[in-house]
C-alpha cells in the first residue's frame, strides 16, 4: 500500500497530536493528582506521630494525676503547718507557748532577718533569735528535742548556752531558729 | 471438473480493504487507549478521594486531641512542680541538723570534775552540714589538764560513730588560778576551750551540665 503526500502529512499530524495528548494527560491530569496524593500521604504520615505523641502526653498526665496524691501529701502537710497571717504575729507566741509547755517560763523571740529560699520556690526562711534567760541544761535539752520532733519546719542554726555566775544551776540560752514560711 | 466463477470478487475485495482500513484501526486503538487512560484517571481520582477522607479524619482527630494534650502538658508541669516541691521539702526536713542528740551525748560524757561554763554551736553549709561547737569550761582534779584532755578525746570518740570528719581540738588549755573543793579536798583547776567540728548530710548532686548549642 502506497501512501500519498496528503496521507503522510495527516499521519505525521496525527502522531504529533497523539503525543501532545499523552503529554497533556500525564502533565495536566495524572501529574497534579499524583502530587496531591503524595502531599496528602505525607500529611497523614506526619499527623500519625503527632497524634500518638498527644495520646502519650494525655496518658502520662493521667498517670501522674493518679500518683499525685502521694506526692502531694508532704506539700499539704507543710502548708497546714504554716498558719495564715504575718509570721511576726504568730511565731513569737507559738514559741513562748511551746517553751512554757516544756517548763521554761520565759522565752523572748525577735526576728533577726529573712532570706529567700533559692531551692524551694514559694518559700522563704525567717531567722529568729530566741532568748531563754533562765534555763537548766536538762530541761533545755529536752525542750530542744521536743522542738526538733514537733516542728519539722524549724531548724536550730546556732545555739549558745552560758552558765550564770550567780546561779550555777541555771544557764542562759540563746537560740537562732530558722523557720520555713510561705512567701 | 466444473469451472466456478466468482463474479463478486471485486465487491469482496473492496469490503476486505474497507475492513482493514488503517485509519479506522488506528482510531479503534486510540479509542481503546483513551478509554484506558480515562479509566486509570478515574481510578486515581477515587483513590485520591479515599486519601482525602483519611486525611480529614486524621486532622479531625488531631484537632480534637491537641487541646487535651496541651492541657495535659500544663497539668503535667504543675504536678511535676508540686512533686518536686514535696521532694525538696521532705529533703529539707530530713536533712536538718538535730541538736538534741549532740546535747544528750555531751551530757553523758562530761564528768563531774568538769564544769561547762559556755557552749556555743553553729551550723553552716548546704548538703554536707558543718557543725562547729565551742565548749569552754573548768576542770578540776589532781591533774586538771588530764581531765580536760580526757573530755576532749571522749568528745571525739563519742561523736565519731554518728558524724563524719569529727575533730576535737583545744583552742586553749591553761592552769586555773582558783582551787575548788572536790570530794572534800581542795583541787587545782584548769580552764579550757575545746573546738569540735563535725559533719553530717550528703554531698549535693552536681547540677546537670548545660548542653552546648
Amino acid at each position: 500500500m502506497k501512501l500519498g503526500k496528503d496521507e503522510i502529512q495527516k499521519l505525521v499530524l496525527g502522531v504529533l497530536l497523539f503525543f501532545g495528548l499523552v503529554y497533556s494527560y500525564f502533565d495536566l491530569l495524572l501529574g497534579p493528582l499524583s502530587k496531591q496524593q503524595a502531599g496528602s500521604r505525607q500529611s497523614i504520615a506526619a499527623l500519625g506521630p503527632e497524634i500518638s505523641k498527644a495520646k502519650a502526653q494525655i496518658e502520662k498526665a493521667r498517670q501522674l494525676e493518679a500518683n499525685a496524691e502521694s506526692a502531694q501529701i508532704i506539700s499539704r502537710q507543710v502548708d497546714a503547718m504554716i498558719p495564715e497571717g504575718s509570721p511576726v504575729a504568730w511565731f513569737p507566741p507559738r514559741i513562748a507557748d511551746f517553751f512554757k509547755k516544756q517548763g521554761i517560763d520565759k522565752a523572748l523571740t525577735r526576728l533577726n532577718g529573712e532570706v529567700p529560699d533559692k531551692e524551694i520556690p514559694g518559700f522563704r526562711k525567717l531567722l529568729w533569735g530566741v532568748d531563754l534567760p533562765k534555763v537548766e541544761f536538762v530541761p533545755l535539752a529536752e525542750a530542744v528535742a521536743a522542738l526538733e520532733n514537733e516542728e519539722p519546719l524549724f531548724e536550730i542554726a546556732t545555739l549558745q548556752i552560758d552558765a550564770s555566775r550567780e546561779d550555777v544551776e541555771s544557764q542562759r540560752a540563746l537560740i537562732t531558729l530558722s523557720n520555713l514560711v510561705k512567701q | 471438473m466444473a469451472i466456478r466463477l466468482n463474479l463478486y470478487h471485486e465487491v469482496i475485495k473492496a469490503k476486505a480493504l474497507k475492513r482493514r482500513d488503517p485509519l479506522k484501526l488506528s482510531i479503534y486503538v486510540l479509542a481503546a487507549i483513551a478509554a484506558l487512560g480515562a479509566g486509570w484517571y478515574f481510578f486515581q481520582l477515587m483513590r485520591m478521594s479515599g486519601i482525602n477522607d483519611e486525611l480529614a479524619s486524621k486532622k479531625a482527630e488531631f484537632e480534637k486531641i491537641e487541646p487535651l494534650a496541651k492541657a495535659a502538658r500544663v497539668r503535667e508541669a504543675e504536678l511535676s512542680a508540686q512533686a518536686q516541691r514535696s521532694g525538696l521539702l521532705e529533703k529539707r526536713i530530713e536533712g536538718r541538723f538535730y541538736w538534741a542528740p549532740v546535747l544528750a551525748e555531751l551530757m553523758q560524757i562530761v564528768p563531774r570534775e568538769v564544769q561547762i561554763t559556755r557552749m556555743g554551736g553553729e551550723i553552716s553549709g548546704e548538703g554536707v552540714r558543718k557543725c562547729q561547737i565551742t565548749i569552754d569550761g573548768l576542770s578540776a582534779g589532781a591533774d586538771p589538764r588530764r581531765v580536760a584532755e580526757d573530755l576532749r578525746t571522749a568528745i571525739a570518740e563519742k561523736f565519731t560513730p554518728n558524724f563524719k570528719d569529727v575533730t576535737s581540738t583545744f583552742k586553749m588549755l591553761e592552769d586555773g588560778t582558783e582551787m575548788v573543793m572536790l570530794d572534800g579536798q581542795q583541787r587545782p583547776t584548769a580552764t579550757f576551750a575545746i573546738n569540735v567540728q563535725l559533719h553530717t548530710g550528703e554531698e549535693k548532686p552536681a547540677p546537670p551540665a548545660r548542653r552546648k548549642k
